[in-house]
């Protein structure tokens, strides 16, 4: 088996809520075992409140496991500097409105370790690769919707990393959009990178992904490679719903 | 260091695109104005009545900016998620703080020094003639303003609510300038297990008093600590407060 790109061990992660003095606790996930190897594209199914966000904030420190271990990359997931190999687009990006697009790059990128030559040529790339060229000098908090996701994914794989999370990369957007963003994740998947993406739309985890996992109230109930869903009646739709149910 | 200049630039760069400077410079034209008018009521003491009113204005102003920003500055990344694309890069939480805080200094620095460039403009067409003491008042009003900025991010992250830092602040604030008197009451008053909170809490305010060369220039007789003792024991307290919310926000969960 190929290295590691992600690996969740026996990790589970509750929420503790406190109010006039009662807590209350609910269960993120529970007891998950993953791994996800380089070169993988990886998608992860899952109804609203199934844990999807969730083990992702936790593969990028943004939240602690209540036990378990989790290493991203070869490092713990709570080391910062295993950062510098991951790009994240989280569901709804949310930027600077007072920049341009070419701007936002330019502070992830420095922030991401690019400078000089390096940082302008991967601003370029990434506004090459995501459409955005047209739009670069306008100030984000003036883009549809469509766009600012563009503008997510450009940020998310202009330091050239070699894992990529995705969670919701195609929420609300149109179909040329989501066509877009279809191919190009496409052709980070035949770069060689480690994709893991959520998203509602199965027929998208279908195209890109080489295998599935389905978490059901934050139990990694099903894991299924692409032979699996290849052979079903119905797909990996089909396979889907038989397991939530 | 990198990242924190990054950090800091990014700051920089939002309040001077955003209303930051414009705002200063519509107050530092208004209320230096009002500060003529109070100085045409005392005719006789006109400079003198600018030239207090002036750099009291500066330091208020500088205070209600940086308070502000110290409160919101971490709490409105988490609201609008903006912070998520900064802790997924190599970039460790202790440096985005100092990072934000250091953007937050130096605007704290350029509208305090815009105002006081309308004043020192007034004062001179009044006919003063330069002080250096100008320059330490306001060094010391932006000292004060720094250490209070500190106090308010620590706060901020403590409570996680911009209301409850900012009126904490405010009360620390206040008696900050009352320390010396609220010393004189614990070594002076009854049995000393009594003054024993009053004791703890005066370690915990900021020492303003320290700072406040206004005051301290203008009773010329009056006894001033050293500058030496001041300008180190404002980093000193600032830094105290920084560390603290440094080890609050590596706690937090996003």
């Amino acid at each position: 088996m190929s290295a590691a790109a992600l690996v969740f061990s026996a990790v589970s992660k509750t929420y503790a809520y406190s109010h006039l003095g009662r807590t209350t606790y609910t269960r993120g996930i529970e007891d998950l075992d993953l791994s996800v190897a380089l070169g993988e594209a990886f998608g992860l199914l899952g109804l609203n409140g199934s844990g999807k966000t969730t083990t992702f904030k936790l593969a990028l420190g943004l939240l602690r496991p209540t036990s378990g271990k989790i290493s991203v990359l070869g490092h713990e997931a709570s080391d910062f500097r295993a950062y510098g190999g991951i790009g994240y687009l989280p569901e709804l990006p949310y930027f600077y409105p007072f920049l341009t697009p070419a701007e936002s790059l330019g502070f992830y990128g420095r922030l991401s370790g690019l400078e000089g030559a390096a940082l302008e040529a991967g601003i370029g790339q990434a506004l090459a690769e995501t459409g955005l060229e047209a739009v670069a000098g306008r100030k984000i908090g003036q883009l549809s919707k469509g766009l600012t996701q563009r503008v997510g994914l450009a940020q998310a794989i202009l330091h050239d990393p070699r894992l990529i999370i995705l969670d919701e990369p195609v929420s609300g957007l149109d179909p040329l959009a989501i066509k877009h963003f279809r191919d190009g994740l496409a052709r980070l998947k035949r770069r060689g990178k480690t994709l893991i993406v959520s998203s509602h739309s199965i027929s998208e985890i279908e195209k890109l992904c080489d295998r599935v996992g389905i978490l059901k109230d934050g139990r990694l109930v099903r894991v299924a490679a692409q032979d699996e869903w290849a052979r079903a009646k119905d797909g990996l739709e089909g396979l889907f719903v038989e397991t939530v149910q | 260091m990198r990242n924190v200049w990054i950090l800091a630039r990014n700051s920089w760069q939002e309040n001077v695109r955003g209303k930051f400077f414009a705002l200063t410079v519509v107050f530092a034209v208004l209320v230096l104005y009002i500060s003529v008018l109070l100085g045409a009521l005392a005719a006789d003491q006109e400079v003198r009545v600018l030239y207090d009113f002036g750099l009291s204005f500066i330091e208020l102003m500088g205070l209600a900016g940086a308070l502000y920003g110290a409160t919101t500055v971490i709490l409105r990344e988490m609201e609008a998620k903006t912070i998520y694309l900064i802790l997924t890069r190599p970039v460790s939480r202790g440096e985005f703080l100092f990072g934000r805080f250091l953007g937050l200094a130096m605007s704290a620095a350029a509208s305090m020094a815009t105002m006081a460039a309308f004043h020192l403009l007034l004062l001179f067409l009044k006919g003063w003639r330069w002080d250096s003491l100008y320059a330490l008042a306001l060094l010391g009003a932006y000292l004060k303003v720094l250490i209070t900025a500190a106090l308010a991010v620590a706060l901020a992250l403590f409570s996680s609510s911009v209301l409850t830092a900012l009126s904490i602040t405010l009360i620390l604030w206040t008696l900050g300038h009352f320390l010396p008197e609220l010393r004189y009451m614990i070594a002076w008053g009854p049995a000393q297990w009594q003054m024993a909170p009053l004791r703890a809490l005066s370690f915990v305010i900021p020492d303003l008093q320290l700072l406040n060369y206004r005051d301290q220039l203008a009773a010329a007789s009056a006894q001033r600590p050293p500058t030496w003792l001041a300008f180190s024991y404002a980093p000193l307290y600032a830094g105290i407060w920084l560390l603290i919310a440094r080890s609050l926000l590596r706690k937090k969960e996003f």
